[in-house]
């Protein structure tokens, strides 16, 4: 009965909200986002250099489709960024930063590499994310208990993934 | 000094549930100092409004607040809450039909 009439008093007046904040239902967090965008991003770097090889007109063509795998690249290079700070901002808590000092460190390296990989076209670089990614997932599975294992992704450049072994 | 304020996320459930109401007030403190078990709302920069429970008392006397989610956000996040940013107590709880 009193449930009814704050909630009608609260549809005509507002009353003020106050968040028992939660990363629910987020409490979704993944990093497997981040290991794609890092393979795309040595997907676009194969791309370009095999487009280049068959190319030998550096016309508007060229430079369009170009263009387009340079912005995948980029946009792809900043996903997996992001995707990381995220788990490592919202999801790792102190306890796990005890268990894993590492953490902070493969982070930042991390954001290194991705903004390497925006700034070359350096496939050894873009390996080493998709790798520093990696590792990052192993570590994120195994504060959740969740046993990992690795596996060569199901599409070019089919470079090896860290899977939770489910 | 009283102020009924609606819940909303999960991170003090089963307790407080998304739409429950809350009344909170600064006297109960006037009386007796905030203290762990207290559910208190109170002002986060960065954060807005937020409830959650005392969990313990810090040493230079900032309130370390928790929820009851492993995913909460809260103390384990962003430290100790400052006793000037306490809105108030929870005095009554009014759950969601």
């Amino acid at each position: 009965m009193i449930y009814q009439i704050l909630n009608i008093f609260d549809q005509k007046v507002h009353i003020e909200t106050v968040k028992a904040h939660c990363d629910i239902p987020c409490g979704i967090y993944d990093p497997i986002v981040a290991q794609i965008s890092a393979l795309t991003v040595v997907r676009m770097l194969d791309l370009m250099t095999e487009f280049e090889a068959k190319t030998p007109d550096r016309n508007k063509e060229y430079m369009n489709s170009m263009s387009r795998y340079i912005a995948v690249k980029e946009e792809h290079a900043e996903r997996a960024k992001a995707e990381i700070r995220v788990i490592w901002g919202d999801y790792l808590k102190a306890q796990h930063l005890e268990k894993y000092p590492n953490a902070h460190a493969l982070v930042h390296k991390i954001m290194q590499l991705g903004s390497k990989v925006r700034q070359t076209t350096d496939r050894e670089q873009a390996t080493q994310l998709v790798e520093a990614i990696n590792e990052f997932a192993q570590m994120f599975w195994e504060t959740k208990g969740i046993a990992t294992k690795r596996a060569k992704a199901p599409y070019a450049p089919a470079l090896e993934l860290v899977y939770p072994a489910l | 000094m009283l102020r009924f304020l609606k819940v909303t996320g999960d991170s003090l459930a089963p307790e407080y549930r998304e739409g429950d109401f809350v009344l909170v007030s600064k006297i109960p403190f006037f009386l007796v100092p905030p203290s762990p078990g207290d559910v208190i709302a109170f002002h986060q920069p960065g954060y807005g409004l937020l409830i959650k429970r005392i969990q313990n008392i810090s040493p230079d006397g900032g309130l370390k607040v928790i929820g009851n989610h492993p995913e909460s956000i809260d103390s384990r996040v962003f430290g100790t809450v400052r006793r000037g940013d306490i809105l108030g107590k929870v005095i009554w709880h009014i759950r969601k039909a």
